[in-house]
C-alpha cells in the first residue's frame, strides 16, 4: 500500500487497547505512506482517538507493535516520540490558556531546543541566540497559518475559535514534525473555512514534506483531500481504500447509517457536534 | 481587531478614574500603616510615590522600567531612615526572608502547577544546614573546632563553624536533593495527591528534626564511621526538642559586624537574597524552562505531547524552590539565632503558601507583595497593633488567640473573592482585552487538567 | 521491516522500571504491611515464646484502626463524589469529640452514673455529636465547595485548608490549647475480657461494637436505598445522573451529611477510649485516616474500613515496639510508598493511564 515515495512513514501492527473490560481498539493493522494525506473515519465511540493517543503516546497499547521512521515507538513517552517527528493537534482545542500565541508556538519547539537552566539564568549568548531564533520562527509558523501580527501577543484564549485552530496547528508544526496527526481539524467550521484548511493541508505536504493523518467526520473534507481512508467500527477497522472504494463500501455504509440501504452520505452532512466562535 | 481596539479605548478609560480613586484613598492608609509598623513615614510616602506612578504609566515601559530601579534603589536606602535595632529593620528582615520562601514556593506552585504542601521540609532543612554548620553543635569534632573561612571569636569554638556563604551553598544543593526526592513519589500523581504527599513530607522531615537526637550519627550504616570522623563522636542529628542554639553571626568582609542590635547588616544580607531570587526567577520564567513549566502547569498532557519532558520539568521545579528555601532557612537560622522543632510546624507551609495566592499564582510582583504584606499582619499588626482593639470595642479577647481562626478566615475570602490575587500574573496583557473569556483562567492550575478528566 | 506478526501479538514489552513498580504494587505494598507484625511477632516468640504481645497491639490497633476507619470513610465518600480531598474533615471529627465531651457535662454523665443512665446518655450524645459533625459538613461544603465547583482544583483546597484554621481556633476557643482529661465514663482500660492471653477492654468492646454497626448501616444505605443509588450514579457521572432527573446538589450535601454523621460518632468512641480531647487532634486524625483511605482504595467504602485496621494495627506496632514519636513519621511514609507504587490502594481499581 505505499506509494511511489518509498517505504511506510508509519506502520501499526496488530494494534489493540483494552481498558479493564472495554476492547477500545482491536487488532488494527495499518500504514501512512511518505508524503501521504490519509483519514481515519468512522462513527463516534469508534475508537479513532484511542488509535491517535497510541500513536503519539498518551496510551500504551495493549497489543501490537507501532514502527515510526525506522524506529520502534511503541508505548514511549509522548514527549520521545514528538522529538523523534510526530506532532499532533487535539479535538477539543488545548492550547496553553495564559500564555500568548507566541509563546504556545515556541512551547512547541522546546524539544528542539538545548537551553539549559543555568545557560537561561545567565543569558549565556547561545541561549539568547537561541531565544532569537526560536522567537522568530515561532514568528514566521504564525504567519505561514494565517495569524495576523498583531495577534501574535495576544493570549491564546482571547483569539477567535478560527484562530485558535489555526495556532494549534502552528504549535504542532514548530518543532519540524515529519508526520502531522490531525484530530478533527474541521470541527465547528464553515464549508468555505473547512476548504481552506483542506488547501492548507496539501500546502503542508508539497511546501513542506509532511505527511499528514486525519480524523475527520465532516465527509467533505474527507473525500476530498484523502489519498487513502481507513474505516473504523467499534475498534475494529472494517475497511480502508481510495475515497471511492470505501463510499461505496457497504460496511461502511452499514456502520454510519445503520442497515438501510446504500444512500451515500450526503454533501455537507449534519456534522455531529456544534461548536461556536469562542 | 477593532473590537479590541474598542475595548482597549474603554478599559483604559474606566481604570483610570477608578485607580486614581484607590491611589488616592491608599496615600492615608499607607502613611497610618507605616506609623503603626514604625517605618519612617518619609519612606513610606516615597514608596507611595514610586508606586502611583508604576501604576498611572502601567502601558510605558520606559517608565515601568525605570520605577523597577526606582523601587530597589528605595529598598537598599531604606535601612538609613530607621532606626539601627528599631522593630521595624526587624521586622522588615524577617519579611525579607519569607519573601525568598515566597519566591521559591512560587516557582513550584506558581509556575509549574505543583500543589506543594510540604515547603517547611526546605525552610527545616536549610536552617538545619545552618544549625550543623554554623554551631556547636558538633562539639567533638575535629578535636578543638573546626573553622572553615571564620574568623574571630567563633573559629575558637569546639564544633563546626563554617563561612556563611559556604553554608548557603550546601544548604542550597541540600535542599536541591531533597526537593526532587520529595518530587519523585508525585510526578504520576493529580493535583489534590500532590498536595498530601508533600504535606506527608512536611510533617516525615518535621518528626525528624524533633526526634533527631535518638539519631546516633555514628550509627549509621556504611556511612557511620566516616560520619563521626567528621563530625566527632556521639553527635546526633538534631537536638531533638531543645534545638541548636546559639547559631553563629554572619561574618562578611566589608560590612559591619553583624549584632543582635545593629540589624542593618542582616537587611542587607536578606535583601541580596531576595534580590538573587527575583533575578533568577525574572530570567527562568521567560526561557524554555520556564514555559515549560507554565505549559505544563496549564495542560499536562498537551505539554506531553508538544516534547516537554514532564519528568525532568517537575524535577527542576521541585528541586529550584526547594533551593531558595533551603538559603531563606540557612539565613534565618542565623538570624533567628536558632534551629528548634517549634518553627517546622505545617502552619508555615500554608503560611507561605498563601502569601503565594494572594499575592497572585505565578505572578513574581504579586508574591513579593503578598509575603510582605502577610509577613508584617502576622509579625507586626496582630501582635502588637490590633491585639488592643477588641477591649476598645468592649470585647473581652486577645486577639492573637484567633489568629489562627482570622487566617482562616482570610484564606476561604481570598479564594471565594479574588482567587487571582492581588497583583495576577500577565496582568498587563489581559487588560487588553478584558472581558474576552479571561476570569478563572488567571489562575490557571490544572483548569485544563480537570477538563481533561470530565 | 520485519513481518513478525506473531511477535507483534505479544504484550508490549513495557520498560523495567513499570514491571518493576506493578510487581511491587500488586506484592509490595502487602509485603510492607506484614513485615512489621511478621518481624515483631517472630521477635516476641523467641523473646517470650507466645504472641501475647502482638496480640495486644493487634487488638488496640483495630480499636484505634475503628476509629480512624469511620473518619476515612467520610473521606472515601467526598472524594467519590466530587473528587476533591476534604481537608477540614479532620476538623469536623474533632469538633465531634469536643461536642460530646461538653454534651457530657452539659447532661451531668459522670463516671458514677448508673448503666442505664449511662447508656441512655452516651446514646443521645451520640445522635448530638453525629449531628452536629454531619451538619457542620455540610456547610463547609455550602460555602466554602459549592460556590467553587467550577474553579481550579486549588481553590476549594485552599478554602478547605482555612476552614481546617478556622475550625482549629473554635477548637481553643472552647477548651485552650492543651489537651484536656475527660472523665471516664465507660473504664476504658478496664478489662472485659481477654482471649489466649490478650485482654480486650471496655475501649475495645465500645470501638468495635460502635462502629460495626455504623459500617453496616451505612454500607447498606449506600448500596440498597434510592438515595444511596443516587449517590453512587452521581460518584459515576454527575450529568448522565443530572439528565436522569438526579438533585445532583442535595445528593452531595447528602454525601457530606454522611461522612459527617461517621466522623461525629468517631469523635464520641475517641472521647470515650482515649479519655483526652485536643484541638489538634483532628489534623493528625485527618491525615491518618486520610492514609487510611487511599491505602483501602479511595472511594472504595469497604477499603476505607480495611485500610482503617490497617493502619491502627500499624500505629500500635510502632507505638509499641519504635517509640510513639516516631509513629507519625511511619505512618505518613507509608502513605508515601502506596501512591508512588500502587496508588489505587489495596481494593481499588488500576486508573487509566494519561490521557
Amino acid at each position: 500500500m505505499t506509494n511511489g515515495d518509498g517505504d511506510a512513514l508509519l506502520t501499526a501492527q496488530n494494534v489493540t487497547k483494552v481498558f479493564g473490560g472495554l476492547v477500545a481498539v482491536e487488532d488494527v493493522n495499518f500504514e501512512i505512506p511518505e508524503r501521504a494525506i490519509v483519514s481515519i473515519i468512522g462513527p463516534n465511540g469508534a475508537g479513532k482517538t484511542t488509535f491517535f493517543n497510541m500513536l503519539t503516546g498518551l496510551y500504551k497499547p495493549s497489543f501490537g507493535r507501532i514502527r515510526f521512521n525506522g524506529k520502534n515507538i511503541t508505548g514511549r513517552r509522548p514527549d520521545r516520540i514528538m522529538k523523534d517527528g510526530v506532532a499532533r493537534t487535539f479535538q477539543n482545542i488545548r492550547l496553553f490558556g495564559t500564555m500568548t500565541a507566541l509563546e504556545n508556538v515556541m512551547v512547541g519547539q522546546n524539544s528542539r531546543m538545548r537551553s539549559g537552566i543555568f545557560g537561561s539564568i545567565f543569558h549565556a549568548p547561545w541561549v539568547n541566540r537561541e531565544e532569537r531564533a526560536v522567537e522568530a520562527k515561532a514568528h514566521e509558523e504564525l504567519d505561514y497559518v494565517g495569524i495576523p501580527p498583531d495577534e501574535h501577543d495576544f493570549m491564546s484564549v482571547n483569539l477567535s475559535y478560527g484562530d485558535q485552530r489555526r495556532l494549534e496547528i502552528a504549535r504542532a508544526l514548530a518543532s519540524g514534525p515529519k508526520l502531522l496527526l490531525l484530530d478533527e481539524p474541521t470541527a465547528g467550521m464553515n464549508p468555505q473555512e473547512s476548504a481552506e484548511l483542506t488547501d492548507f493541508m496539501r500546502k503542508l505536504r508539497d511546501e513542506r514534506g509532511l505527511t499528514i493523518l486525519l480524523i475527520e467526520h465532516d465527509m467533505q473534507v474527507v473525500m476530498g483531500v484523502s489519498e487513502h481512508i481507513t474505516v473504523l467500527d467499534h475498534g475494529q477497522k472494517i475497511a480502508e481504500g481510495t475515497p471511492d472504494e470505501v463510499r461505496k463500501n457497504p460496511r461502511v455504509v452499514e456502520a454510519y447509517l445503520g442497515k438501510q440501504g446504500e444512500k451515500e452520505p450526503e454533501e455537507g452532512a449534519q456534522r455531529p457536534r456544534e461548536e461556536g466562535d469562542a | 481587531m477593532s473590537g479590541a481596539a474598542a475595548t482597549l479605548r474603554r478599559t483604559g478609560g474606566r481604570t483610570d478614574t477608578r485607580t486614581l480613586v484607590t491611589l488616592a484613598v491608599a496615600l492615608p492608609i499607607t502613611l497610618w500603616i507605616a506609623d503603626q509598623i514604625e517605618m519612617s513615614i518619609f519612606m513610606a510616602f516615597v514608596l507611595w510615590v514610586l508606586i502611583a506612578v508604576r501604576t498611572i504609566f502601567h502601558s510605558n515601559d520606559k517608565v515601568q522600567r525605570a520605577t523597577v530601579v526606582a523601587l530597589l534603589l528605595w529598598a537598599i536606602v531604606l535601612p538609613f531612615f530607621e532606626e539601627e535595632g528599631g522593630g521595624f529593620i526587624e521586622d522588615a528582615t524577617l519579611a525579607l526572608a519569607y519573601t525568598v520562601f515566597a519566591l521559591g514556593l512560587n516557582i513550584i506552585v506558581g509556575f509549574a502547577g505543583l500543589l506543594d504542601l510540604g515547603y517547611v521540609a526546605f525552610f527545616a532543612l536549610g536552617s538545619l544546614t545552618a544549625g550543623w554548620f554554623m554551631s556547636s553543635f558538633f562539639a567533638n569534632a575535629g578535636g578543638n573546632g573546626v573553622a572553615i573561612l571564620v574568623s574571630g571569636p567563633a573559629a575558637e569554638l569546639p564544633g563546626i563553624h563554617m563561612n556563611f556563604l559556604l553554608v548557603l551553598v550546601i544548604a542550597a544543593m541540600i535542599c536541591t536533593i531533597a526537593g526532587m526526592i520529595i518530587g519523585i513519589p508525585t510526578l504520576r500523581l493529580r493535583g489534590d495527591y500532590i498536595a498530601i504527599v508533600t504535606l506527608a513530607f512536611g510533617e516525615i522531615i518535621g518528626r525528624i528534626v524533633i526526634n533527631g537526637d535518638e539519631v546516633k550519627l555514628g550509627k549509621v550504616p556504611l556511612l557511620g564511621g566516616p560520619l563521626e570522623d567528621v563530625v566527632g563522636k556521639g553527635a546526633t542529628l538534631t537536638n531533638g526538642r531543645q534545638g541548636i542554639t546559639p547559631v553563629d553571626k554572619i561574618k562578611l568582609p566589608f560590612l559591619d559586624p553583624f549584632l543582635s542590635l545593629k540589624l542593618r547588616p542582616w537587611y542587607f544580607v536578606a535583601l541580596a537574597l531576595v534580590f538573587v531570587a527575583l533575578f533568577v526567577n525574572y530570567r527562568l520564567r521567560d526561557s524554555r524552562l520556564g514555559r515549560a513549566w507554565i505549559a505544563l502547569r496549564e495542560d499536562e498532557v498537551a505539554a506531553a505531547s508538544m516534547g516537554v519532558p514532564l519528568v525532568r520539568t517537575k524535577l527542576m521545579a521541585y528541586g529550584t524552590g526547594a533551593a531558595f528555601g533551603g538559603m531563606a532557612g540557612a539565613f534565618l537560622g542565623s538570624y533567628l539565632n536558632t534551629v528548634n522543632a517549634d518553627q517546622f510546624q505545617f502552619s508555615f507551609s500554608i503560611f507561605v503558601l498563601s502569601m503565594v495566592i494572594l499575592g497572585g499564582l505565578g505572578s513574581i510582583e504579586g508574591v513579593m507583595l503578598g509575603a510582605i504584606v502577610l509577613s508584617f499582619i502576622n509579625n507586626n499588626l496582630i501582635p502588637d497593633v490590633f491585639n488592643d482593639y477588641p477591649s476598645k470595642v468592649g470585647l473581652d479577647f486577645d486577639l492573637t488567640e484567633l489568629s489562627f481562626g482570622i487566617f482562616g478566615f482570610l484564606l476561604v475570602i481570598m479564594m471565594v473573592l479574588r482567587p487571582e490575587g492581588l497583583i495576577p500574573e500577565r496582568r498587563r496583557k489581559l487588560e487588553l482585552t478584558e472581558g474576552v473569556g479571561v476570569g478563572d483562567t488567571e489562575l490557571g492550575t490544572g483548569e485544563a487538567m480537570y477538563e481533561a478528566k470530565a | 521491516m520485519e513481518a513478525s506478526t506473531d511477535a507483534a501479538r505479544l504484550p508490549v514489552k513495557a520498560n523495567t522500571w513499570d514491571t518493576v513498580r506493578r510487581y511491587i504494587g500488586e506484592y509490595g505494598l502487602i509485603a510492607l504491611l506484614l513485615v512489621m507484625p511478621v518481624v515483631y511477632g517472630i521477635q516476641d516468640l523467641s523473646d517470650t515464646g507466645n504472641l501475647t504481645r502482638l496480640g495486644e497491639n493487634i487488638v488496640a490497633g483495630v480499636s484505634n484502626g475503628a476509629i480512624w476507619a469511620l473518619v476515612a470513610l467520610g473521606y472515601t465518600l467526598v472524594y467519590g463524589i466530587i473528587e476533591l480531598i476534604n481537608f477540614a474533615h479532620g476538623e469536623v471529627f474533632m469538633i465531634g469529640s469536643l461536642t460530646s465531651a461538653g454534651f457530657f457535662g452539659t447532661i451531668g454523665l459522670t463516671t458514677s452514673t448508673g448503666t442505664m443512665g449511662l447508656i441512655l446518655g452516651l446514646a443521645l450524645t451520640l445522635v448530638v455529636a453525629m449531628l452536629a459533625s454531619g451538619s457542620l459538613n455540610v456547610m463547609i461544603e455550602r460555602v466554602g465547595y459549592r460556590p467553587l465547583r467550577s474553579a481550579p482544583k486549588l481553590a476549594p483546597l485552599i478554602t478547605a485548608i482555612g476552614f481546617s484554621f478556622i475550625l482549629q481556633n473554635v477548637g481553643i476557643l472552647w477548651i485552650a490549647g492543651s489537651p484536656r482529661g475527660i472523665p471516664d465514663l465507660i473504664n476504658a482500660q478496664k478489662e472485659l475480657f481477654s482471649i489466649g492471653g490478650v485482654s480486650i477492654t471496655n475501649g475495645d468492646v465500645l470501638a468495635i461494637g460502635a462502629t460495626i454497626p455504623l459500617v453496616f448501616l451505612l454500607t447498606t444505605f449506600v448500596s440498597q436505598s434510592r438515595l444511596g443509588k443516587a449517590m453512587r450514579a452521581t460518584a459515576q457521572d454527575p450529568e448522565a445522573a443530572r439528565l436522569m432527573g438526579i438533585n445532583v446538589d442535595t445528593t452531595i450535601s447528602l454525601t457530606f451529611l454522611l461522612g459527617g454523621l461517621m466522623a461525629g460518632a468517631a469523635g464520641l468512641i475517641y472521647a470515650l477510649y482515649q479519655t483526652t480531647i485536643w484541638y489538634l487532634q483532628g489534623f493528625q486524625a485527618g491525615l491518618i485516616a486520610f492514609t487510611a483511605a487511599v491505602m483501602g482504595g479511595i472511594g472504595n467504602l469497604q477499603g476505607a474500613v480495611l485500610g482503617g485496621f490497617i493502619i491502627g494495627i500499624i500505629q500500635q506496632i510502632s507505638d509499641n515496639r519504635i517509640g510513639g514519636e516516631w509513629t507519625n513519621a511511619v505512618v505518613f511514609a507509608y502513605l508515601v510508598l502506596i501512591m508512588v507504587f500502587r496508588p489505587q490502594g489495596l481494593l481499588g481499581e488500576e486508573t487509566r493511564e494519561a490521557g
